[in-house]
């Protein structure tokens, strides 16, 4: 398998966009400079980039900078003339202005519009160019049933729209049929934590019931058009909540027959084993007609699993050495790989070692590259999607949909992921020599 | 003695199935129990009696204890013996002491789902709450021990010159009267007897008339554990048997943790030195709270609108450290309202006992009654966007109310109401906010929302209250994290969990020696 392993990775990796464009790119290069030199920076930064869409002026964003700004012991010269603006109004003008734009400019790379609508354009380029997508509303936090009902009737209108948008486009064989079947083209990722205001973690139940009415009528919504529903994991406190609710509709006669939906396994999670053996049980109990997807994934909340966990004293339920989330990532892969074909697969990872890992266990087991799906992050895997794309494996692109504000929390989360030393893309960035990355964890 | 460092007792993992039936199964068990039959217990002898009921405010009918009620003689009795008994206690080691407190809280984590369980039915508290409450009655047991051991051992030092010997030691103050509330029926009477025993003083404890079903687990830990039935009486009984307990003439300290009225009363009873009296008695006193939560413009109100339904809502509002007001930046008012209306519209209202419930019943019928008066003042005076579902017909249930566009000088704005209602207020800026919380004789917790650094400081240096939290609910205060307590009338400014809560319960003293003699330092 390690042979299979190189052998696909370096595929991948002689597929890459080479030239000065690494995958950090993707981030502001200036701002990331500043934010790789120091924590305090980083902190300051990430502050910013946090507050930028409740400031109410451009005086106030620069008032906001400067007092993060502050908290930095040794600031670089671009910083201190930042400061020293920030001491007249004119200068604050000015600085709430550059300062406002660059973090639009970084949320545009991540974000692909402010709705379906929007994004249509880079949808479109993407199908062109052999990548599916899975478009993810971004919103405010949920806390009313009101805020609930409004974020269903977004996505029952984005399926709509995208149903109306695909429909129209080019075949590409590759995205749209593996062994069990054909697979749809419009793919939608959607939160339990905003179909419902109450999700509380010592009862599950309470937020399964308030999201199944909702979930209900966007799975009918779904069916109709012959879309594929994806059910996004968060963070542990919600995980028993999404796994009932998901599992509990799903097995339910009224969608036996679709439509086309999927899970997701956070490699990260001590439990992850348990939890899929429990998707297994679950596909000899019920009788659907089209396979559940799983995407694999690392799992996105690391660092509040562990913040949380150690404020209440308990052990966290991730992974606390990378190395454990990678290995058990590619001990997972080969379990969901060979649960084929009672489960669809999704690889969602940015790491070229996880990544070239499944597909040498597809190829061993004798998959066609139409057999495992690899999902990307808008605006973070753009280079693995092309190299993936390029080399004719089947590759599908998450691209979260919505306003500045909304989409500030997801902008933050991926900033800090990308930042971290630990970060595959940091590595990759750094130029750590191929045979590292593809090492075994 | 050294012992490890202190860590917080964790909660239980409720997000996991099995711990929540650890609960469940435990409540099954202790139902069959009930009701508990309290004694008054003084020494080796125990009274029992069945003048004092404790009922589930869940269902009124349910007795879950069967209490004695401390008369004037009992008051007496006790306070005999604890006079008796405590110079032999203080005079054990600290040591020995913490040894026996230790020994308590060890039996507390062994009991812990069945003291929960107890909570639940005798004080409704939802079981997230009720096993906090364990927990921090078992940090408190922990950390009192160690503060206890650290004053004995390594008392402050002080200058030496040649010939002289000088030492600062901490001594035990003598008799202790802990008067308890019920809204934290474990930690907030274990809290200050344990404070009380780890220094060496005797405790004659007189529990809230509707917990004293808690307080009997706790003295029975506290004995299985090693601490002397002699400096552990317990008086269960109403506010007469607490009323003599403060007045009586051998009392040396009274703890108090309860509303503001009972704590002045209290004040101006033990300022008064009875005949033959020999002390000048000390009152820590924990009081109430009118609570504000200030939310500036910047604020993430993603955050702000969770954080502020568990602080005022949580445990129906049942906690002095509850918010009352939300004072809001006049930009963001309208999108606050409507989210934390529409939040608490969802709001579980239900029993104790069943995971999900935000908003138990309340205490009793009289609380029932005083907050259904302010609702009604509420919407009278101002307007209510909450709509006030219905709730269960039995117990003491009340709907949770989120009220606006009161006039300034509503009692809905100024006084304790002690249960689910929430008042929020327009404001220009976070500076006419700290005007607002200025005018108020309270001071125990304040919070503020805010995502600028210089006005998060401004705001720290404006405010009078013991507790300020940023970016936080403020209820939930930790042990050993959140040194907990109030100013101006909200208390006497001792931190309960805190580093300097110990020094309330001693009296220092200071011994001078002469080391010199015949012109020769010896």
């Amino acid at each position: 398998m390690e042979a299979g392993t190189r052998q696909a990775g370096a595929e991948l990796a002689a597929a890459l966009p080479h030239g000065p464009r690494g995958p950090l790119r993707a981030l502001d290069d200036r701002a990331m400079e500043f934010a790789a030199q120091d924590a305090e920076l980083r902190a300051a930064l990430f502050r910013f980039v946090d507050v930028v869409p409740a400031c109410r002026s451009l005086d106030d964003l620069a008032r906001h900078l400067t007092g993060f700004l502050d908290d930095v012991e040794q600031p670089p010269p671009s910083i201190a003339v930042a400061m020293r603006m920030g001491d007249s109004r004119a200068g604050r003008a000015a600085l709430g202005a550059a300062a406002a734009a660059g973090v639009r400019r970084m949320a545009h790379r991540f974000i692909v519009g402010e709705t379906p609508r929007a994004a249509h354009g880079v949808l479109r380029g993407l199908w062109e160019q052999g990548v599916a997508s899975s478009v993810d509303l971004l919103g405010e936090a949920t806390v009313t049933a009101a805020e609930a009902d409004r974020y269903a009737a977004r996505c029952a209108a984005a399926l709509d729209d995208l149903a109306e948008l695909y429909a129209p486009l080019p075949p590409r064989p590759l995205l749209e049929r593996d062994a069990a079947g054909p697979t749809p083209r419009v793919n939608l990722s959607v939160k339990v934590s905003a179909l419902t205001p109450l999700l509380r973690p010592d009862a599950p139940e309470l937020g399964t019931r308030d999201a199944a009415v909702r979930l209900r009528g966007l799975l009918r919504r779904a069916r109709e058009l012959g879309a594929h529903l994806h059910i996004d994991m968060e963070s542990f406190d919600s995980r028993e909540a999404v796994s009932a609710l998901v599992l509990e509709l799903l097995g339910e006669p009224e969608f036996r027959d679709g439509p086309s939906a999927g899970v997701v396994l956070q490699a990260y999670l001590r439990e992850s084993p348990e939890l899929l053996e429990q998707i297994l049980a679950w596909t000899t109990s019920v009788e659907r007609s089209t396979p559940l997807t799983v995407r694999l994934v690392k799992g996105a909340y690391w660092d509040h699993e562990v913040v949380e966990a150690r404020q209440h004293g308990w052990t966290p339920p991730v992974f606390e050495v990378k190395a454990q989330s990678d290995r058990n990532f590619e001990a997972l892969t080969g379990a969901l790989l060979e649960a084929r074909p009672r489960l669809r697969i999704a690889i969602a990872s940015h790491n070229l070692r996880s990544v070239a890992h499944a597909i040498a266990i597809n190829r061993a087991l004798g998959g066609a590259p139409q057999d495992v799906e690899f999902q990307v992050l808008r605006g973070l895997g753009d280079d693995l999607q092309r190299a993936l794309a390029g080399t004719g494996h089947r590759v599908r692109t998450y691209c979260p949909v919505g306003d500045l504000v909304a989409g500030m929390a997801y902008l933050v989360r991926r900033l800090l992921e990308n930042t971290s030393n630990e970060s595959f893309l940091a590595e990759q960035a750094a130029g750590v020599p191929l045979d590292e990355l593809l090492a075994a964890p | 003695m050294t012992l490890p460092p202190f860590r917080n007792e964790p909660v239980l993992e409720l997000r996991r199935a099995p711990q929540r039936q650890l609960l469940l199964d435990a409540l099954g068990a202790l139902e069959r129990e009930l009701p508990l039959r309290v004694p008054v217990w003084i020494g080796d002898e125990r009274r029992e009696g069945e003048e004092l009921r404790s009922t589930d405010p869940g269902e009124p009918e349910r007795a879950v204890a069967l209490a004695a009620q401390a008369g004037d003689a009992d008051v007496e009795r006790a306070v005999a013996l604890a006079r008796a008994a405590a110079p032999p206690w203080a005079a054990t080691p600290a040591g020995e002491r913490a040894a026996a407190l230790l020994r308590t809280a060890a039996l507390l984590r062994e009991r812990r789902a069945r003291l929960a369980a107890l909570a639940v039915r005798e004080c409704a508290k939802p079981w997230a709450e009720a096993d906090a409450d364990v927990c921090e009655a078992i940090d408190f047991v922990e950390y009192y021990a160690r503060g206890a051991l650290a004053l004995e051992q390594t008392p402050p030092e002080l200058l030496q010159v040649p010939g002289e010997r000088n030492a600062l030691a901490y001594r035990a103050r003598g008799v202790v009267a802990v008067i308890a509330p019920w809204n934290f029926p474990l930690a907030i009477p274990l809290g200050m007897t344990c404070a009380a025993l780890a220094t060496g003083n005797a405790v004659v404890l007189k529990p809230a008339e509707q917990a004293p079903g808690c307080a009997l687990e706790l003295v029975r830990a506290l004995r299985e554990g090693g601490v002397p039935g002699e400096v552990i009486a317990l008086l269960p009984g109403a506010g007469e048997a607490g009323a003599a307990l403060v007045r009586h003439r051998d009392g040396a300290t009274v703890a108090f943790t309860g509303s503001v009225a009972v704590g002045l009363e209290i004040l101006a009873a033990a300022a008064a030195v009875p005949k033959g009296g020999a002390h000048l008695k000390r009152v820590v006193a924990e009081l109430g709270g009118k609570n504000c939560v200030i939310v500036d413009a910047d604020a993430d109100l993603d955050d702000a609108v969770p954080g502020i339904v568990r602080s005022a809502f949580d445990y129906a509002g049942q906690k002095c450290s509850a918010a009352s007001r939300v004072l809001v930046h006049e930009a963001v008012a309208d999108a606050l309202l409507e989210r934390l209306a529409g939040a608490v519209d969802v709001l579980v209202v239900g029993q104790a006992d069943t995971f999900g419930t935000a908003v138990p019943p309340v205490i009793e019928r009289a609380a029932q009654e005083r907050v259904a008066r302010y609702a009604q003042l509420a919407s009278s005076t101002g307007r209510v966007p909450t709509s006030a579902g219905p709730v269960p017909a039995d117990g003491w249930f009340c709907a949770p109310v989120v009220a606006c566009d009161l006039p300034a000088d509503s009692p809905v704005l100024h006084e304790e109401i002690f249960g689910p209602l929430l008042a929020v207020e327009r404001v220009t800026g976070v500076d006419a906010a700290c005007d607002r919380v200025d005018e108020l004789s309270y001071a125990l917790t304040g919070g503020l929302y805010c995502r600028n650094p210089h006005t998060v400081e401004r705001v720290v240096r404006r405010s009078p209250v013991g507790n300020l939290y940023v970016n936080r609910p403020v209820t939930g205060a930790m042990v050993g994290r959140q040194p907990f307590g109030g100013n101006r009338l909200s208390g006497t400014g001792s931190k309960a969990g805190g580093p300097d809560y110990l020094l309330h319960f001693v009296e220092p003293q200071v011994v001078t020696e002469n080391t010199i003699r015949h012109g020769l330092v010896i």
